[in-house]
């Protein structure tokens, strides 16, 4: 029960801020109509009950089936179904994730629609998979998250100078997009499980930087589809 | 009152139920093939996941109705004023607190603090991605007001990062680019795009959906740069004692 009321009022604490800058301008410059405040106010209550349910829900649902799915794959110790999965995974979830939906018909508004929605769907999730496949080999052999960040953003930027200069933002906007609030404590856990059954309990925080080089990927796919549809 | 609470509320629960269910397939596979739970861990997983489910769809309907026409609404009259300069400290202040209600955040820095057996405090980590944020979007207003190029921003963003990466540990370093993508969410990406294109509307010259992908692009980087930032910190406040006082180390040391 205690976590119940730990979380309701981290909750609290986390909405109240905003919800009070935003009441602060309201009455100070903004002065909108009290229909569409009061409206605001609802959408503040909806937000404080769904966080308060999701953090609770996440804490005993996806971060411990992520941490159990990503230490029974290393138990296998196959190299290949742990890379294999981690590609599985980072696809599966993305071609979930709601933004990505969002954002491929946002793209398709900039780019008058040349890119089909469906390639562009799969591509970005292929982007993500290939990304989290390769930060599973990382944690394996212990390379050096900085080599696959460095690589992976030069990249970005190498391909970035052929495409067309519209796709830039929007490709930078894919990354942290596809990243949603569903995909990042499942990764995070994953990543978690992984490195502590490979690499023992004190190196768990090699587990991070998973979301980080998932990001990588989405980037790089709607780059490189900008240059060939652009 | 003409309100509007439960608009779109069906296809909202949809959109979450296609994103959860992958997830929920999966781990019944993993449990059938590798994990063979008992009863009782499968029974309070099945709660934790149902919990979510209405979690994330409430929080999303809460945006949908209330953050989002709230955002856009506030951009077109802040993008009306003749003082164009208050958008900057608004936006720092906006981006600043909203980072707090952000879902992903909450449970990255919580696990950040775990993982890292408390050496990275909870809290610490959020003021830090705070303050990122806050100034990324500011970057952002100073960029819609005056018209520069991301490239300015993003290209030396990145190069400084990887310059910082070579003085941060590497704790740090990982959770850096993590925070770029976990920054990022439904606030970011409905509730400030919204006041953002508002604004972006209002103002001459500038188009509002390109301008908006500009400001996530700055508020996945700026994160990046304020966590390697206090991981340099963290390690000279180390170098120091090291030198001052060598007993008193010992408890910084387990992320090596």
């Amino acid at each position: 029960m205690g976590n119940i009321k730990d979380t309701v009022f981290e909750v609290i604490y986390s909405i109240l801020p905003i919800a009070l800058v935003i009441t602060a301008l309201q009455f100070t410059i903004i002065w909108l109509p009290m229909e569409a405040f009061v409206q605001f106010l609802i959408g503040v209550l909806f937000v404080g009950i769904g966080l308060i349910l999701f953090l609770l829900g996440v804490n005993i649902g996806l971060l411990p089936v992520g941490e159990m799915v990503g230490s029974a794959l290393s138990k296998t110790k196959k190299l290949w179904v742990i890379v294999l999965f981690g590609f599985l995974l980072g696809a599966v979830v993305t071609f979930a994730e709601p933004d990505v939906r969002v954002l491929s018909s946002q793209i398709d508004d900039v780019s008058g629609g040349a890119i089909p929605q469906i390639i562009l769907i799969m591509s970005v999730a292929i982007g993500v998979g290939i990304f989290v496949a390769l930060a599973m080999f990382r944690i394996v052999f212990n390379i050096s998250i900085v080599y696959l960040l460095a690589g992976g953003y030069a990249l970005i930027f190498l391909v970035a100078a052929f495409a067309p200069s519209s796709f830039v933002p929007i490709s930078f906007d894919a990354g942290g997009v596809t990243t949603g609030p569903l995909t990042v404590p499942f990764i995070l856990a994953l990543g978690v499980g992984v490195a502590t059954v490979i690499r023992g309990k004190s190196a768990s925080s090699d587990g991070f930087g998973l979301v980080g080089l998932a990001s990588i990927g989405p980037i790089l796919s709607v780059l490189i589809l900008g240059v060939i549809y652009g | 009152m003409n309100l509007q609470i439960f608009e779109g509320f069906a296809q909202t629960m949809q959109e979450v139920a296609i994103a959860l269910l992958p997830l929920a397939i999966l781990f019944v596979i993993f449990h059938f093939v590798f994990l063979k739970l008992p009863m009782r861990k499968l029974f309070d997983i099945a709660i934790g996941f149902i919990l979510t489910f209405f979690g994330l769809a409430f929080f999303l309907q809460g945006v949908h109705i209330g953050f989002m026409p709230f955002g856009e609404q506030m951009g077109n009259v802040l993008g009306g004023m003749s003082y164009k300069w208050v958008l900057i400290p608004i936006g720092f202040t906006i981006g600043f607190f909203a980072i707090y209600a952000e879902p992903a955040v909450a449970v990255m820095v919580e696990q950040a603090e775990r993982v890292s057996g408390g050496y990275i405090p909870e809290k610490l980590l959020l003021y830090t991605l705070s303050v990122g944020v806050g100034i990324s979007v500011a970057l952002s207003m100073v960029r819609l007001i005056y018209g520069f190029s991301l490239w300015y921003f993003i290209i030396p963003g990145y190069i400084i990062a990887f310059v910082m990466v070579r003085y941060s540990p590497k704790t740090f370093t990982t959770i850096a680019f993590d925070s770029g993508g976990v920054s990022t969410g439904p606030m970011t990406a409905t509730f400030i795009l919204a006041m953002f294109t508002g604004i972006a509307g209002q103002i001459e010259g500038r188009d509002p959906l390109l301008d908006g992908f500009g400001m996530v692009a700055m508020v996945a980087l700026a994160p990046i740069l304020s966590v390697l930032t206090l991981g340099i910190l963290y390690s000279r406040k180390e170098k120091s004692q090291y030198v001052s006082d060598d007993s008193g180390t010992e408890a910084h040391h387990h992320n090596r």
